[in-house]
């Protein structure tokens, strides 16, 4: 029964974001999984790149994730943007936490909450991501949804809510490539392209995933091609 | 808008039910041992197209960690404790799991057969 009143209150919450507003800008980002495994450490870099009619904006993040238990895991970012001079440097500080709601194939369908707290650098300048997580398997074939509510606030920003919706149809093809289609959506923004995914393991908990895609927009500018990377070593 | 706000509320209703349907739908255990590495019974055979629950008791002093690609399952199964891996509804085969920690002595297969009928056993 504790399961049933979990997934009661996040598809509940699901709803309410909805039903509120729609995302403004683009989120090309990692689509989440549900699970989370007990003991995992990890070390990540991700890199998103994305060209359009404005240029080119180049995205990095360095993170430590620790699972601190069989259903939560808690993971620090820094985040890193090349600016309008095209300056690298440290643009945000981001700590984020896994929910594992179900088990792993006990229900129809795998459930998960993701929280996020963001801080531009500098700058006084907040965001709150919360959403659902969700993946369903189809025999070798996985689908995984990502339904999120940021609400972003600052002295320099107006306050508001957004909704940000993020898809990854997976085929499960050999531990070291998997094929998918991601698609992403938000207000003026709507991406799909391909994507791959790998695992490569070590001995013991210690593994290397990487994912790759190539989303290209479809929201009507003449070029909007969006270059996702990410490492993971897990251990 | 309303015809979206009704969409978002039968989907929610659909993925609701189905939610109640798989937890009041029974299903069967299997009871599984981890000892000094080693998985008994190694080879475990469940009917088709039904969802099953491994229990795992690791009796060992060290965690191991199930991991199986074909059956996309990895849990962690703490030492001198027992977890639960729910696999299924799978397509006859056979399908491999190992341990993370001792892969060379912590292996096992999972059998997928489809059941026979009653009428055929009585036979």
């Amino acid at each position: 029964m504790k399961t049933f009143f979990r997934i009661s209150g996040a598809l509940l919450y699901c709803l309410f974001s909805i039903s509120i507003s729609w995302a403004d800008g683009i989120q090309v980002d990692k689509v989440y999984h549900p699970y989370v495994l007990a003991n995992e450490r990890e070390l990540e870099w991700r890199l998103t790149s994305r060209q359009n009619d404005d240029g080119n904006v180049l995205a990095q993040r360095f993170a430590y994730g620790h699972a601190v238990s069989e259903y939560w895991t808690i993971e620090g970012y820094i985040v890193g943007e090349r600016d309008d001079t095209g300056d690298f440097g440290l643009q945000a500080y981001e700590i984020e936490v896994r929910w594992m709601l179900t088990d792993q194939g006990e229900l129809w369908a795998d459930w998960g909450m993701l929280f996020e707290l963001e801080k531009q650098h500098k700058e006084d300048t907040f965001e709150f991501t919360s959403g659902l997580l969700f993946e369903k398997e189809f025999t070798r074939t996985s689908l995984t949804i990502n339904a999120l509510l940021v609400y972003e606030w600052g002295t320099n920003i107006q306050n508001e809510f957004e909704t940000e919706f993020r898809l990854k149809y997976r085929y499960r093809y050999l531990p070291a490539l998997q094929p998918s289609i991601e698609i992403y959506t938000g207000e003026d923004f709507i991406g799909i392209g391909p994507g791959f995914m790998g695992i490569h393991r070590y001995e013991g908990q210690k593994q290397l995933k990487w994912e790759l895609a190539f989303i290209a927009g479809l929201n009507g500018d003449s070029k909007d091609h969006t270059l996702r990377f990410a490492l993971e070593y897990e251990f | 808008m309303n015809k979206s706000v009704n969409k978002v509320v039968g989907g929610t209703a659909l993925c609701f039910g189905l939610f109640c349907q798989s937890l009041l739908a029974a299903v069967a255990e299997y009871q599984v041992q981890l000892k000094d590495h080693l998985f008994f019974p190694s080879q475990i055979t469940i009917p088709a197209n039904q969802k099953v629950k491994l229990v795992i008791h690791n009796q060992d002093d060290t965690p191991e960690e199930f991991d199986s690609f074909s059956l996309n399952r990895d849990k962690v199964i703490f030492a001198n404790n027992k977890a639960t891996i729910f696999i299924g509804p799978l397509q006859p085969g056979e399908y491999d799991f190992f341990g993370e920690y001792n892969p060379n002595t912590a292996r096992g297969t999972v059998i997928v057969e489809h059941q026979k009928q009653k009428a055929a056993d009585a036979n």
